[in-house]
């Protein structure tokens, strides 16, 4: 069977003429022949670490947003490549891009037609190749968004299982004849959709989809899916990405009677994913999207007697809103009382924590007392209301204030956590509320005050999106070159606290210590680690004020008697802790960090 | 080796502490100097170098003042600030500020020891640990209180008398019922006065994490002030959540103590009586605060209205002295400390059941004063005092509204709980004349309010 099919083929409608792609021909019995891994260059490896995500910062970059190299008027893969020197400056560790597959880009590129094909705008595979190259290189790894759950309705997979449902993939989906099954599985998104059933006229049943009805999801029970899915991490990692954030991954498997979520066979899988990369490609990581609550998200870092076997990393979701309010409220509470909630995670796996990104803190997968909580905190206030739905940029939200924005990147970069920048907040971007929904916080980075914000070439008008150009945010003030001419810009001061966290693994690896004090402005905690090959204690004091108003703190510190506070920025020694609480002032929305160190000779401090 | 004679040396301090207790802040009779000092007994807890003594002085007037004398030969710069006196070589100092001598105290609860007939005992199911690092907390209105490490806190009641055993039996009645809203109780110090026992230090869970409630509330009223130009419910820094997770708290509180304690429906005579106190206690600070008789009339209505009242009346085992200095926000939630009763009432007085529309009127006064306190004594602002007024009003419906989830609204028995507030409020009028001339207005603004409702 290697005819074409009836039907116009939906990989060349979505502009895969002329690069390899799946579905180009057919293997004698019916299957796909798709892309493999070696018919691409490898890119370099990147520096064994085999625990670099504990202490890496990541950096969310969207290809279409960064840099522009065809003067298309969006952005590519060779163009964010080109921009690696900066983000080599700004000490990044990790990019994180999300989807660049080929896609009909009706979910912002998360509806993937093509595994194997990158999104022709941004380039092809070769090009990923080259941009993975020049990062390993520079020492930044890259990962990118994999969707486990879900293709595209575009994905030939699809089509072949739609129109062929005694083919080799008549079983690669969820097809029924009725629209009964699984009801408890709730509806995630209840404006667009009003069942998790949606009839193919074309094969005659029904095919189940927890997003959107153009998503079918995945049928992992049928084991050829299971071995495909590995196939395409394999493709990947092949050729030398260093790991994926798995998107939606409670959804993977179905079973009657239950909601469909965090089902044991879902975590199954998981550790199946787990025992390819520790065998196959080790030092690769997975880390889980899956929004809700801590103590439910540490199932997906798998056994603690192990260290953990299913992803390394899962992030935080409910910090986020948490730091936003506990600094609104002036009050430490909304953080500690996250805080005290999370659990102990598995000794080689890590939090992944962000101030902004693009995913929405959901009340609907909170218990009922944390939900009364978050109504009872937000509902009331308008404007934090707003900020439920992460529709804005860091600077606007906090009303362009350069303390708050140096506040909450200085949690960012010491709550316990790997920290995920988002790009152009770095530099304080602004946002366009006109362009709506998502597309607000997705606008052209600003690199100079020239043309496109040096984005681009192209004619403005092409644009995949306006650069902002209001009169606060526009790129004619606001932009890369002009903060890095300015030694006391933010983009200086973000770099500088880079490489202050980097020299200290306490950051990345320390335990989290709150310190209680009688202030309620003030959250105040150690980060402790001690060096297993050496014995080297690094001991690191953060203390914040949530207020806007000086404050004064005063912290127990009595086991630490004797020695001297240095704070990190500058080096200035503090005065030496003794048996009363440590005072100290702080500026409003100010912060310090200290290392807690032993007096040397001479009174050196070492 | 000197072998301290601890009659002996409590006598030679009599002197020395007619001139330091009035210094101490939970000395009970300010402004009136000690003209006489009775030893109702000494004895010697630990003896060595540092020696440890135990002492009950009464003073003149008839208050009985636990002491805590830490003995040395040699007295360094760290405790000079805490010394008495001497007596012959010996120095005498006030033994809480002594970690070494704390620390041993403490192990002695942990060991179940008599000595020096005081009983350290830990409560049955508490585990606590010796030998923990103790160092002594800020200035307190009536106790001194250790804490060791970041666990247990010990407070050492200045006062001897029974009052403290509620402390201790209210928590061991929360305990039973698992509140989740108290410090834990873990142990006691046990004494005698006049045959009759009272507990002399109470060991509990330290609350590391906790603040008071005040700080918390004024933290938001401040934000709100900066603001001017927003409502309460519009500032960053609003306290209602806060307020009605208080109002639950509370109201659980009083749940739990009905439950183990019991409670019971009052009669028209004892209402009577409490009406008649009331307005005993308006005619007596009404002699000294020529500024509230023009509310006079208006108040006594308001007490009188409470004779008339036809719905039952509880009353039943509550906190006492409730207000937002008696109430720690931890990182689990509100927790209320200090079951103590009334201060200004007597020791028999505090034991009696109460309607626990005392406690939530306590509380409401307590919103009033951190929304207007940091106006008081400034020039006044329409604009400020309507925000700190809106403040006021939000937080207290919001507290009655989180207590209401629980219980029954408060609200609903207005006359009770008005009331109760305007008492007060008189007594609060009569301590800031007294103490705090520029906070006189905070109550006579809350009663010329509340008149205008009344009238």
């Amino acid at each position: 069977m290697t005819e074409p099919l009836g039907e116009p083929r939906p990989d060349a409608a979505l502009g895969l003429a002329g690069v390899p792609h799946t579905g180009e021909a057919f293997t004698e019995d019916g299957h796909l022949i798709e892309p493999q891994a070696g018919d691409f260059r490898h890119a370099r490896a990147a520096q064994p670490d085999p625990a670099w995500y504990q202490t890496a910062v990541f950096y969310e970059v969207l290809v279409r947003a960064f840099n522009d190299s065809n003067n298309d008027g969006t952005g590519d893969l060779r163009g964010l490549a080109d921009k690696l020197d900066y983000l080599d400056w700004l000490g990044i560790d990790c990019l994180w891009l999300p989807p660049f597959y080929a896609s009909p880009l009706r979910d912002g590129g998360y509806d993937i037609s093509d595994f194997r094909a990158v999104l022709p705008e941004f380039g092809d595979v070769d090009d990923f190749v080259y941009l993975l190259d020049q990062a390993h290189r520079r020492g930044i790894r890259v990962i990118t968004d994999l969707v486990l759950n879900h293709t595209s309705d575009a994905h030939p997979w699809f089509q072949e299982s739609r129109n062929h449902p005694g083919g080799p993939y008549g079983g690669y989906y969820v097809w029924a004849d009725h629209d009964t099954g699984y009801p408890k599985a709730r509806i995630i998104f209840v404006d667009t959709e009003s069942s998790n059933w949606t009839y193919d006229p074309v094969r005659g049943q029904f095919y189940w989809h927890r997003f959107f009805s153009h998503q079918p999801d995945l049928n992992y029970e049928n084991p050829d899916v299971q071995e495909a899915m590995l196939d395409v991490l394999r493709f990947w990692l092949d050729l030398g990405i260093d790991g994926f954030r798995l998107d939606a991954v409670p959804y993977l498997f179905e079973a009657e009677g239950t909601n469909c979520e965090n089902l044991p066979r879902t975590h199954e899988f998981l550790k199946r994913c787990r025992k390819v990369v520790d065998d196959e490609y080790p030092g690769r990581v997975l880390l889980a999207e899956a929004n809700q609550w801590p103590a439910d998200v540490v199932e997906y870092f798998g056994d603690p007697g192990s260290g953990g076997d299913e992803c390394h990393m899962a992030f935080h979701f409910p910090l986020m809103p948490r730091i936003f309010m506990a600094v609104r409220r002036e009050s430490r509470f909304p953080i500690s009382e996250i805080l005290a909630q999370t659990p102990q995670i598995p000794s080689h796996c890590q939090w992944g924590i962000f101030l902004r990104n693009h995913d929405e803190l959901t009340l609907e997968m909170v218990t009922d007392e944390e939900r009364d909580y978050m109504y009872a905190e937000y509902a009331k206030d308008p404007r934090m209301k707003a900020n439920i739905g992460i529709r804005r940029r860091l600077a606007p939200l906090l009303d362009n204030d350069r303390n708050q924005q140096e506040l909450f990147t200085a949690l960012l970069l010491s709550l316990p956590g790997s920290p995920v920048l988002y790009y152009g907040d770095e530099i304080g971007m602004g946002d366009n509320i006109w362009l709506g929904d998502r597309d607000g916080v997705r606008t052209p980075m600003q690199w100079t005050p020239d043309r496109n914000a040096g984005f681009s070439r192209c004619d403005p008008g092409r644009l995949y999106l306006p650069v902002i150009m209001d009169p606060v945010y526009g790129f004619q003030a606001l932009n890369v070159e002009a903060h890095s001419n300015n030694g006391s810009s933010l983009l200086h001061w973000t770099r500088r606290m880079l490489q202050v966290r980097r020299e200290h693994a306490a950051f990345g690896l320390g335990d989290f210590t709150e310190l209680g004090s009688s202030n309620p402005s003030v959250l105040a905690y150690l980060r402790r680690w001690v060096d297993p090959s050496t014995g080297d204690e690094d001991l690191v004091v953060c203390v914040n004020n949530l207020s806007r108003f000086p404050q004064p703190v005063e912290l127990d510190l009595s086991d630490q008697t004797g020695r001297i506070p240095v704070e990190l920025t500058g080096g200035v020694g503090f005065p030496p802790i003794g048996e009363l609480p440590y005072l100290l002032t702080l500026p409003g929305h100010g912060f310090y960090w200290f290392q807690i160190t032993n007096q040397g000779e001479e009174g050196e401090v070492r | 080796m000197r072998e301290i004679q601890p009659e002996e040396l409590v006598a030679d301090l009599h002197e020395a502490l007619r001139r330091w207790l009035p210094e101490q802040r939970w000395f009970g009779q300010k402004g009136r100097g000690v003209d006489e000092i009775r030893t109702v007994r000494a004895a010697t807890v630990i003896d060595g170098e540092p020696a440890l003594v135990h002492a009950l002085v009464e003073v003149s007037g008839g208050d009985v003042y636990q002491l805590m004398i830490g003995v040395r030969e040699h007295l360094s710069d760290v405790l000079g600030h805490a010394a008495i006196g001497r007596s012959g070589e010996l120095y005498a100092y006030d033994a809480p500020h002594d970690p070494e001598l704390m620390g041993r105290l403490l192990d002695l609860v942990v060991a179940g020891e008599d000595r020096a007939g005081l009983l350290f005992r830990t409560e049955p199911d508490a585990e606590v640990e010796p030998g923990m690092r103790a160092r002594p907390v800020g200035v307190e209105q009536s106790n001194t209180s250790v804490i060791y490490g970041q666990d247990y806190i010990l407070k050492l009641y200045r006062r001897a008398s029974v009052g403290n055993s509620r402390d201790l039996e209210l928590h061991r009645a929360l305990r039973a019922a698992g509140s989740v809203h108290i410090a834990n109780p873990l142990g006691a110090v046990h004494g005698s006065l006049t045959g009759r026992s009272v507990v002399l230090a109470f060991l509990q869970r330290f609350l590391s994490d906790g603040v008071e409630g005040w700080a918390t509330a004024t933290a938001s009223v401040r934000d709100l002030l900066a603001e001017g130009d927003l409502h309460a419910d519009e500032v960053g820094g609003d306290f209602a959540g806060e307020a009605a997770r208080l109002g639950t708290a509370v109201a659980e509180v009083h749940a739990d103590l009905a439950s183990v304690l019991g409670s019971e429906q009052v009669g028209v005579e004892q209402i009577a009586a409490e009406v008649d106190a009331m307005h005993a206690r308006l005619d007596a600070v009404l002699a000294e605060v020529p500024e509230l008789r023009e509310h006079a009339e208006v108040l006594r209505m308001a007490f009188d209205e409470v004779r008339s009242i036809e719905e039952p009346v509880v009353v039943q085992q509550v906190h006492g002295d409730l207000h937002l200095g008696q109430v720690m926000r931890s990182t689990m939630g509100w927790v209320l400390i200090d079951f103590e009763g009334e201060p200004a009432a007597s020791p028999q007085q505090r034991l009696l059941p109460r309607s626990p529309l005392r406690d939530v009127a306590g509380m409401l006064r307590s919103f009033d004063y951190a929304a207007f306190h940091l106006l008081a004594g400034a020039e006044e602002d329409r604009q400020l005092l309507t925000r700190a007024t809106e403040w006021s009003d939000r937080n207290r419906s919001a507290f009655c509204e989180g207590y209401a989830k629980v219980a029954g609204d408060p609200r609903d028995q207005y006359r009770l709980l008005r009331a109760f507030e305007l008492d007060k409020a008189v007594y609060e009028v009569a301590y800031e004349h007294h103490n705090r001339p520029d906070w006189l207005p905070i109550p006579l603004v809350a009663i010329r309010r509340e008149s205008f409702r009344v009238a």
